[in-house]
């Protein structure tokens, strides 16, 4: 059955609420935030959001306090960026080309660079600072990311050899060449029928391409469980060392140098593998303890080793 | 060389035209099924008009094979099954040319050897930008920040407290059949369509989170980060989240793969895969899209005129025949139950319609199963193949009337540089001897 609720608790209730108030109002405490619905997880600090909030946004809000010059940038280029991206920004392999392409956005095989293509400077220092170098992300400093980003608009010859970026100097480059040329989605943009019957002439169904014996050639990929020593050396190679050691990133002596192997293989095999599993600090550059993958065994870092040194010695 | 390649083409075409007059139709198929009920089971073996195929196994009946003489394994063999070992072919392969290495590179999802539209968890396609981190779910946060009144930190016990929910939709990404767009490049269905597939995913609507973290007047996108080596980011229109975007941490009743997320990530249905972020960690809530890498030197959709478009976020209805296809062949004339697969970014497949003669002629599949909006729909069709070479199509539409464009249709408005989204409707060429490889037509 239906009661009258007992008056006497809602009062103190009123009243605690209006002492409550009028205290946050007049400042006397700190203002509460009111706890969600559920009230689950904690409140974030100040602190603890700044160290995760790392987007840069296209009107420079989020850059930090720091600065980095083109001439500073060319070395930490050369260093960390040039063995994938090229020393022009031309890309080596199919690492992405960061720079040219100008003028090609309308050609059959258009070249989409930061000059030719990116829209904001800001995008450039957001994903160097998030990603890059790509097998070391999160490891530049501000002020190095400051540098390459100024380097690499000098790559596309958007700033002058002396440019400084800053967070107050961004907003002379902020804006891209290609800023403007992006329109928002206008689709469904193709308006096709149903047609069910003698939808085209007979006469015109021509078949216009296949697969070339070429995209034949080309080997798609069949994982099979890795039988032999060997076959898992090669495997953990291609799935884990290749991005260094196919092209040369960092020092990384490359698969076939046989020249540079040998040269390394006169410590000893067993040392090379040491070096490999717990990491070391050569001359040329620096190999982190199982190329940073820890999830693999030391014996299937040894079978990569020796993957490597029976590919390019022998 | 050449010119005898054009006459054959010829040949085959001319071949085909005609072929579609040929189709038994829906009236032979009542026929044939009341004339079956009739006569009863015994009919039957005889109904399709060939005779069955002569088994060559030794333990056809009568005899009896081994493992029916023999026990099998005991319970937990496997504590965690896995595949038969004859199924061991139906694996994700990789194309090695598209990118420069495995760590940052996609897998495909083996389309071919699926039925049904759930796709095995082991199964989905994989986009990595810097590999797939090994994450403790007891270590890994999310953050919501930005323009709220309680920006917060969940742990994943925290999130699973929150009201859950189920939903079955299709992950594709929008580069799926990219490579076809200047001119048929892959000789498989798994690397013509397996950036695509299709899971119950279920955990906390991202409105109800926002709910909980109070979003402020103005808010309009949101950031959504990965805690992957690539900090993988892309903008969500707020619309989308309060809508249906779910942070998920089970797929198929179990926990997220790590392939897919583990322990969360971002399904935005319907949507490009690209933006529904895995190993999800932070969402900023902001004013304006933040204009990631992802949405700005990729994934964006170049035009002839040089111009791009951004957020193309919607997967436009699209659809592909899975058998026949290059890896399911006809094994002589007879009948086969054609199907494949249709999906919609914008809600429900309403219709399929398949064509064996290169789109002259089209007639209306079967949806069977399921159909849920943006998920895969199963269509098929029963055929007699009399043995003659045919061009097979398929062609969704959905619900919004949408109709699955021609290459040519798609091209003449975007040219063939855009790389993204070209869901435009794919030719088959069935062999004589029926095998069946990719062709693109006029």
């Amino acid at each position: 059955m239906f009661r009258f609720p007992n008056l006497a608790w809602p009062k103190r209730i009123l009243m605690a609420l209006a002492l409550a108030v009028l205290l946050a109002s007049s400042g006397l405490i700190a203002k509460p935030k009111p706890a969600g619905h559920y009230g689950y997880g904690k409140a974030a600090t100040a602190a603890e959001i700044a160290g995760w909030d790392i987007d840069i946004r296209p009107d420079g809000r989020g850059l930090p306090d720091a600065s980095g010059s083109v001439e500073d940038g060319e070395m930490l280029y050369e260093d960390q960026c040039a063995a994938c991206h090229g020393s022009f920004g031309e890309g080596v392999g199919r690492y992405p080309v960061l720079a040219g392409g100008e003028g090609t956005l309308t050609e059959a095989r258009p070249e989409k660079t930061v000059g030719s293509f990116w829209a904001h400077t800001s995008t450039l220092f957001d994903y160097i600072r998030r990603a890059m170098p790509f097998t070391q992300p999160s490891s530049l400093s501000a002020e190095d990311t400051y540098a390459i980003t100024a380097y690499v608009l000098y790559l596309n010859d958007l700033v002058e050899d002396d440019f400084v970026l800053s967070k107050e100097t961004f907003a002379e480059v902020a804006k891209l060449p290609n800023h403007g040329n992006f329109t928002p989605d206008p689709r469904p943009d193709v308006d096709a029928k149903r047609c069910m019957k003698n939808c085209k002439d007979p006469a015109s169904v021509r078949i216009t391409s296949e697969p070339t014996i070429l995209a034949e050639e080309v080997a798609e990929d069949t994982p099979v469980k890795a039988a032999s020593p060997q076959e898992q050396g090669a495997e953990v190679y291609n799935g884990a060392c290749a991005v260094c050691h196919n092209q040369g990133v960092a020092g990384a002596p490359k698969l076939g140098d046989k020249a540079d192997w040998e040269k390394r293989l006169s410590a000893g095999e067993e040392t090379l593998i040491k070096h490999a599993i717990e990491g070391f600090q050569g001359q040329s550059g620096f190999m982190p303890a199982k190329g940073g993958r820890m999830d693999l065994s030391d014996t299937a870092v040894a079978e990569a080793v020796k993957f490597m040194l029976a590919e390019s010695i022998n | 060389m050449r010119q005898k390649k054009v006459e054959e083409l010829d040949k085959l075409v001319s071949s085909i035209a005609t072929a579609g007059d040929k189709l038994p139709t829906v009236e032979r198929r009542q026929f044939l099924s009341q004339g079956l009920s009739m006569l009863g089971g015994a009919a039957a073996m005889v109904a399709g008009g060939t005779a069955l195929a002569a088994t060559t196994s030794k333990y056809a009946p009568p005899n009896v094979p081994p493992w029916t003489k023999t026990l099998g394994q005991g319970v937990i063999a496997d504590p965690y099954g896995v595949p038969s070992p004859f199924e061991s072919n139906v694996v994700r392969r990789n194309v090695p040319w598209l990118t420069a290495d495995r760590i940052a590179s996609i897998s495909f999802t083996p389309l071919a050897d699926l039925k049904g539209i759930i796709t095995p968890s082991g199964l989905v396609f994989e986009r990595y930008h810097a590999g797939r981190p090994e994450i403790d779910p007891d270590e890994h946060h999310l953050m919501i920040h930005g323009m709220v009144d309680r920006p917060i930190i969940l742990t994943m016990d925290d999130l699973m407290k929150f009201p859950s929910t189920s939903m079955i939709r299709f992950l594709e990404c929008p580069a799926n059949g990219g490579m076809e767009w200047r001119g048929a490049q892959m000789t498989k269905l798994q690397f013509t369509h397996g950036m695509l597939s299709c899971c119950e995913w279920t955990g906390v609507l991202l409105s109800t989170i926002l709910a909980e973290v109070g979003v402020n007047k103005g808010a309009s996108w949101i950031l959504a980060e990965g805690a992957d080596g690539a900090l993988m980011s892309r903008s969500i229109p707020m619309e989308k989240a309060l809508d249906d975007a779910l942070i998920v941490y089970a797929q198929n009743g179990e926990a997220l793969r790590r392939e897919q997320g583990y322990p969360i990530r971002l399904i935005n249905p319907g949507w490009e895969g690209n933006t529904c972020i895995k190993w999800l960690r932070r969402l900023e809530i902001g004013d304006s899209p933040y204009y990631q890498r992802e949405e700005t030197s990729k994934y964006t959709d170049l035009m002839p005129d040089g111009t791009a478009r951004e957020f193309t976020f919607v997967q436009e209805s699209n659809s592909v025949v899975t058998t026949p296809s290059p890896e399911n062949p006809l094994k002589g004339k007879g009948k086969y139950w054609l199907e494949g697969l249709a999906w919609s970014g914008r809600g429900k497949i309403k219709a399929v319609d398949v064509s064996l003669d290169g789109g002259i002629n089209w007639r209306p599949a079967r949806l069977t199963g399921m159909i849920e909006p943006r998920a895969l729909t199963r269509f098929g069709m029963e055929w007699d193949w009399d043995g003659s070479p045919a061009l097979i199509q398929s062609r969704s539409i959905d619900e919004t009337g949408y109709v699955q464009p021609t290459y040519t249709q798609l091209r003449a408005v975007r040219g063939s540089s855009s790389i993204y989204h070209k869901n435009a409707i794919h030719t088959w060429r069935l062999h004589a001897d029926g095998s069946v490889t990719n062709v693109q037509i006029s």
